[in-house]
């Protein structure tokens, strides 16, 4: 890192290597091998490098079940398997969680299990997203890959998202600073701004920062396209903004060559949660009429994107698909992991490369102390401490190779780095062996 | 596995067989002349034999498809059914889940399935969907009318680099063909605006559509691969729009095919239907078809497909985005769209084709028109251009309305608006399209169009890629009006459907799944020249994508099982 | 008339299925019907007598002369009247998700809540509720740009959140108060809510009337003062008091008419 000296004790370079942090799924980085340990990383941010240097912390290595003193003992692998699909096979209303940090080969063998035993499986979208694509289900879908913005944009806008925070190269490698073609002068053809309630870092290198009230994004974003569309404005201020103000935005906003807008959980998770995608959506699609806008959700995870692909391709559903009755049942509020929960329907709680335990709202985590709680994960979290059965699994992108979908749908392959630890297994095989147990086809 | 297919009647256009009685035997994958007493006997007496049906023109796989599912739950809900512990189940109805597709296809005797669009960037997830559809042989066409080095290439008029280009570009997409969306009008929409007609450049660049595709088509030549460009040419969907269309077909006259290829044509126009529009405005439009047929008739190096119009509520999704979003500024319906860096742009939305709505029965009036206009049935192929103008499973009903004219000038005096009838010249057409025209234009025309000289036919030694249908052919009289829903219903349902010998459908039921074949096409003998190629862009590929040139190309792990189509053409340095 | 009852005998966590329970499945059934019949519960089926003591009185020739009784007894049942096209149903207790959805014609009473997707993309029929309905009552299925087209829903209590979402057409009537965002991409149709309504309502309305009684916090921009009316007669019937009338929404070139109380909401004058 900056503030360390250079790494030069190493034995092994590989190149090209993508990072398994957020949905940027940065593709270019450097990791540096000693004796099957990763001792560097190069053009990583601080957070994806942290992530893989220090990941051998609180790591799960072997199987465990909890006995009967609830305490969580290690068991062999067989054992462990045997008794998930005794679980499993019992259950009649399985949930099967998580996905976000797995690769989508690993996905398609957890589908099969959730068709298998009619499950319901949903991932991270449904407490982050979800309202996202809600809103592109209700209004359309008017999106980019990153490199559009990298060569035309020269107007760039965040909404509701911190990107210097939570996706530190997104604007680095994609969007404001790199050069582009019709862009070569990067970070100075392009004006950047920033709506958000709060001073945010992203707000502090953009050109502009639009404050609005928290709470408020609905009625800022329908009178800022009042104005797009030339309509007069019947209040002086809106949301805290004034009419005037977003006269001036809407105007910036039309008379630029191309436009990207990037929005994050800032807008799905205040009091409006999908309508503020909704009307943004309008917004964007009004734009279109005088110049060239897209927009584009910061998906968290680096697979979370992945899981919504792979589940559109063989049930036709983006998340939360219901097969408990053996063909696939989707409907927000109905076969959503929160709302289940809330319900206290789920007999089964599964979690695989996630933690509901950080996620969840504390009511929503109550009804998991009622009923058998299975995690497959790589390391020691909240949830562990509830968990009936562990199950260790792998890294994907270090220890197990896969492909993974970056925000903006497009595939990156991840390479295996270093082996993994002795008895830990990857999802993927983890899967293969409850499939095999539950028998029937693969 | 050793079969016999006995007495079935067979319709097998290559080799001039036309409804008679003949046994087809089957050893391994292949169709051969003996078999031992093994064989196993399916006693097909009396019914329709065809080789497996091959369409040229689908969009089934990839992220058009991906948006498309993602953004309509409420279509995907209108197909959902379970089925069996084979299948499962299938959801959807004009945007069908991976595994439905593959099963809808099978039933209806189709073994090739051609995935029209392909942005090299994300031909990772459309090979990575293909595996999730079973049962069929996928080509994949590779979109190449907007690509930024391509329009590099055209405007320093470098046709060697180009076609080392599309050489390379092919292998790491594995791609079997060359796929031209509206030349320069998708680069275009980079900044929302389109291009009009063929010789309005692409801003920025100065490169026209009539450029590219000239370009295109001498490039394709000179490496001969064997489909030729694939071309959906400017200005889709526009009254007006059947000047742009012929200019495009002139505009390639003048190239020579390559030698060494077995197909007639340099050019394939794809939904011609889309294409064949006269008038200024939507209120005076007329149908253009007569123009488009006449000028097929009189050549052979264009061939087309449809692109017929089925009358339902479908999705439509191409990569020619600004059409898109004139169609979203006409019905307001749900608009997305997704603009892929240097590649292409990219949209779709919702359609609703009504009997009752003037401009919907026009287009299907034109689709027939040229369906019956067009002489040579070999020059053309049946698409819907699915989901486009309709989803596939109504190809049945398209071939109803071709072999029944009483069929056609009834749903003309009853059933649809009125400029059908006034705005085209379909009441004049009695023509009807016998069993092998039909087999003609699903499956023998198309895999020679493609290249896929080994399918298309049941020549021995062709693949065992067989269609049977339960339709008595002698006792059955395809012209009566009454009949058409009967024809639809069979050929939705295929008594069997045989692909590389193995039987995949039994009585209109799905009975094994395997794992479709990635079908690419690979130019071997230039190998060191493309490197070349490659060290010399790729300081603008570092610029101009976001993906590092490494884990830009498809991995070999994606495509498995693939078929892999070898051409050797040697480029002169 | 026949009156089929079933009363729930035996609690389960999991919420029972019944969208087979609808009069024109099951109106000629007898008793050793039900007991042959299995109710969807999670991932398996049950058979329904299991979980429902079945009381059957009367014939009935034709699912019109049917009515079903359901004594809940807190037991949460899903899709209650899914689909249904003639008949009767009662609901005695809560009704679960889905009740009434994709109704076509018949009646349905719930003595009780309704959870949310009440009457979701009805056509036809009429549905009362005594109590409460929570999130998009008389909306569409997520992705259908056309929600409820006919028939009328009648609720004693109040509404929760993006009530009648794209409603196309039919009629709506909440004794008490409406959570927000009511009426979003409402193309036609009439709501009546005697109580008050939360914030922004009818964004990208386009055809259609809302009247309001009580309080409205917030309107969003694209509506304007059309008119103020006394007693202004609203869906045929004369509404009495003073009543502001705007329209919009014109950023979708609307012409809905948003009836409201003036002098409960003198802050819109503003």
């Amino acid at each position: 890192m900056t503030d360390s000296k250079p790494i030069t004790d190493f034995d092994r370079i590989i190149e090209n290597c993508a990072c398994s942090y957020c949905g940027n799924n940065c593709d270019d980085i450097t990791y540096l091998i000693k004796d099957n340990h990763i001792v560097g990383v190069r053009n990583a941010c601080r957070i994806g490098a942290s992530k893989v240097i220090s990941d051998q912390d609180q790591r799960l290595k072997n199987p465990m079940i909890r006995n009967k003193e609830g305490i969580l003992e290690e068991v062999s692998w067989t054992k462990a398997i045997d008794e998930t699909v005794k679980v499993l096979k019992e259950s009649m209303r399985p949930v099967m969680y998580g996905w976000g940090e797995t690769s989508v080969e690993a996905i398609k063998e957890g589908l099969k299990i959730a068709m298998k035993i009619g499950a319901v499986i949903d991932n991270q979208s449904t407490i982050c997203h979800g309202s996202t694509i809600q809103a592109f289900q209700n209004i359309g879908h008017p999106v980019l890959t990153l490199g559009e913005t990298k060569n035309r944009a020269d107007m760039i806008i965040y909404a509701g998202t911190n990107p210097m925070e939570d996706h530190p190269r997104h604007m680095t490698r994609y969007t404001a600073f790199p050069e582009g073609l019709f862009r070569p002068n990067g970070r100075k053809d392009r004006f950047v701004m920033t709506w958000d309630p709060r001073y945010s870092n992203t707000a502090k290198c953009s050109d502009k920062w639009v404050k609005y009230n928290h709470d408020e994004d609905y009625a800022f974003l329908t009178a800022l396209r009042m104005a797009v569309n030339n309509h007069k404005l019947n209040k002086k201020v809106i949301a805290g903004i004034s009419a005037e103000e977003i006269y001036k935005i809407a105007d910036q906003m039309k008379n630029v060559e191309c436009g990207s807008l990037y929005f994050g959980l800032g807008l799905t998770q205040t009091l409006a949660k999908q309508r503020n995608i909704d009307i943004l959506i309008q917004l964007v699609q009004d734009l279109n009429k005088y110049t060239k806008w897209a927009m584009l959700p910061m998906r968290g995870f680096f697979n979370v994107n992945g899981f919504n692909m792979i589940m559109t391709s063989i049930t036709g559903y983006p998340y939360g698909v219901d097969f408990a009755r053996g063909y696939p049942r989707y409907m927000i509020g109905e076969t959503t992991t929160i709302d289940l929960l809330n319900r206290k329907e789920p007999d089964v709680f599964m979690a695989v490369s996630t933690d509901p335990g950080i996620q969840f709202p504390g009511q929503t985590l109550k009804h998991l102390i009622d009923i058998p709680v299975i995690q497959i994960d790589t390391h020691w979290g909240p949830l562990t401490e509830l968990a009936d059965i562990v199950i260790p699994s792998t890294r994907i992108g270090v220890e197990t190779c896969g492909t993974s979908y970056r925000m903006d749908s497009v595939p990156i392959y991840m390479k295996k780095i270093i082996d993994k630890p002795e008895n830990c297994k990857s999802d993927e095989e983890i899967f293969n062996m409850i499939l095999n147990k539950l028998g029937g086809k693969n | 596995m050793e079969y016999i297919l006995k007495n079935g009647i067979v319709v097998d256009p290559v080799n001039k067989i036309n409804c008679e009685k003949k046994d087809i035997l089957i050893k391994d994958n292949k169709i051969t002349d003996k078999v031992s007493s093994k064989a196993k006997i399916i006693d097909v007496t009396g019914k329709l034999v065809m080789p497996g049906g091959v369409d040229i023109h689908s969009h089934i796989a990839g992220p058009k498809l991906s948006v498309g599912r993602l953004y309509r739950p409420e279509d995907t809900r209108r197909g959902i059914k379970k089925c069996s512990e084979i299948d499962g189940f299938e959801a959807g109805y004009s945007l069908p889940t991976c595994p439905t597709t593959g099963y809808r296809y099978t039933r209806m005797g189709y073994t090739t399935v051609t995935e029209a669009a392909v942005p090299p960037l994300e031909a990772k997830h459309a090979h990575e969907e293909i595996n999730y559809i079973p049962n069929l042989d996928i080509p994949t066409l590779v979109l190449f009318g907007n690509n930024w080095f391509v329009l590099k290439f055209v405007k320093n008029n470098d046709i060697k680099n180009l076609a080392l280009f599309l050489s390379k570009w092919l292998k790491l997409a594995k791609g079997y063909g060359v796929k031209v969306v509206n030349p320069c009008g998708s680069e275009a929409w980079g900044w929302g605006k389109n291009v009009h007609g063929l010789d309005d450049p692409a801003p920025f660049w100065d490169v026209t559509g009539r450029e590219v595709i000239h370009a295109l088509t001498q490039a394709n030549e000179m490496l001969g691969l064997p489909h030729s460009v694939h071309v959906h040419t400017n200005d889709l969907g526009h009254p007006g729009n059947y000047h742009t269309t012929l200019e495009t077909f002139e505009a390639v006259k003048d190239i020579k095919k390559n030698k060494n290829v077995k197909r007639d044509q340099i050019l394939h126009g794809t939904h011609l239907q889309f294409h064949a529009y006269d008038g200024t405005s939507w209120r005076d439009v007329t149908s253009a078809a007569g123009y488009l047929s006449d000028y097929i008739n009189k050549h052979d190096h264009i061939s087309c497909d449809i692109g017929q119009i089925t009358f339902d509520e479908t999705t439509t999704m191409t990569a020619d985005a600004p059409m898109e979003y004139d169609l979203y500024k006409l019905t307001g319906l749900k608009w997305a769209n997704k603009d892929i860096e240097v590649e292409t742009s990219s949209g779709l939305i919702p359609s609703i084709y009504s009997k009752k709505a003037p401009v919907s029965t026009l287009q299907w009036a034109i689709g027939l028109e040229l369906f019956l206009g067009i002489n040579n049935p070999w020059k053309l192929v049946l698409t819907t251009d699915s989901p486009n103008a309709g989803p596939f499973i109504r190809y049945p009903r398209i071939i109803s309305w071709l072999m029944s004219s009483k069929k056609r000038d009834d749903m003309l005096d009853n059933e649809v608006h009125n400029w059908a009838y006034n705005r085209t010249d379909l009441g004049t057409f009695d023509r009807a399209y016998s069993w092998e025209e039909i087999a003609i234009i699903t499956r023998s025309a198309s895999s020679k169009i493609l290249g896929l000289n080994d399918r298309g036919h049941l020549s021995v030694g062709a693949k065992a890629d067989i269609a049977v249908y339960d339709i008595d052919v002698d006792d059955f009289d395809p012209t009566l009006k009454e009949n058409s829903s009967i024809i639809e219903n069979k050929l939705l349902n295929s008594l069997y459907t045989i692909k590389n010998g193995e039987i995949l459908v039994n009585h209109g039921k799905i009975i094994k799944l395997v794992d479709s074949n990635h079908l690419w096409c690979n130019v071997k003998g230039n190998e060191v020249q493309e490197e070349k190629l490659i060290k010399n862009i790729k300081p603008d590929f570092n610029k101009f994508y976001t993906v590092q040139y490494a884990n830009y190309k498809v991995p070999d792990s994606f495509v498995k099982p693939e078929e892999r189509y070898d051409v050797n053409t040697k480029i002169k340095e | 008339m026949k009156t089929i009852t079933l009363k729930s005998i035996k609690y389960s966590r999991i919420p029972l299925e019944f969208d087979d329970i609808i009069p024109e499945n099951i109106y000629n059934w007898n008793k050793s019907d039900f007991q042959k019949y299995k109710v969807y519960i999670g991932n398996t089926k049950k058979f329904i007598t299991d979980y429902f003591s079945i009381d059957i009185k009367g014939s009935a020739n034709n699912p019109n002369e049917c009515t079903i009784v359901i004594d809940t007894n807190g037991q949460k049942i899903k899709y209650i009247g899914l689909n249904m096209e003639f008949g009767k149903i009662i609901v005695n207790g809560d009704a679960d998700l889905h009740v009434g959805a994709q109704m076509k014609s018949g009646y349905i009473r719930v003595n009780g809540n309704a959870e949310s997707y009440t009457a979701r993309e009805m056509t036809g029929g009429t549905l009362e509720i005594t109590g409460d309905v929570k999130e998009y009552c008389g909306s569409s299925y997520i992705g259908q740009w056309r929600g409820m087209s006919g028939g009328k829903i009648i609720v004693k209590g109040n509404a929760g959140k993006q009530l009648a979402d794209c409603m196309v057409g039919g009629e709506i009537f909440i004794g008490k108060n409406v959570d927000i965002l009511a009426g979003i991409h409402m193309v036609n149709g009439f709501i009546q809510i005697n109580g008050d309504l939360g914030k922004w309502p009818a964004g990208q309305i386009k055809n259609g009337t809302i009247l309001v009684k009580g309080h409205v916090d917030e309107l969003l921009e694209g509506f304007i003062l059309k008119e103020i009316i006394t007693n202004p007669l609203i869906n045929n019937d004369y509404v009495f008091g003073r009543y502001l009338c705007f329209t919009g929404d014109l950023s979708v070139k609307g012409k809905a008419n948003i009836w409201i109380n003036a002098s409960k909401n003198k802050h819109l004058l503003e």
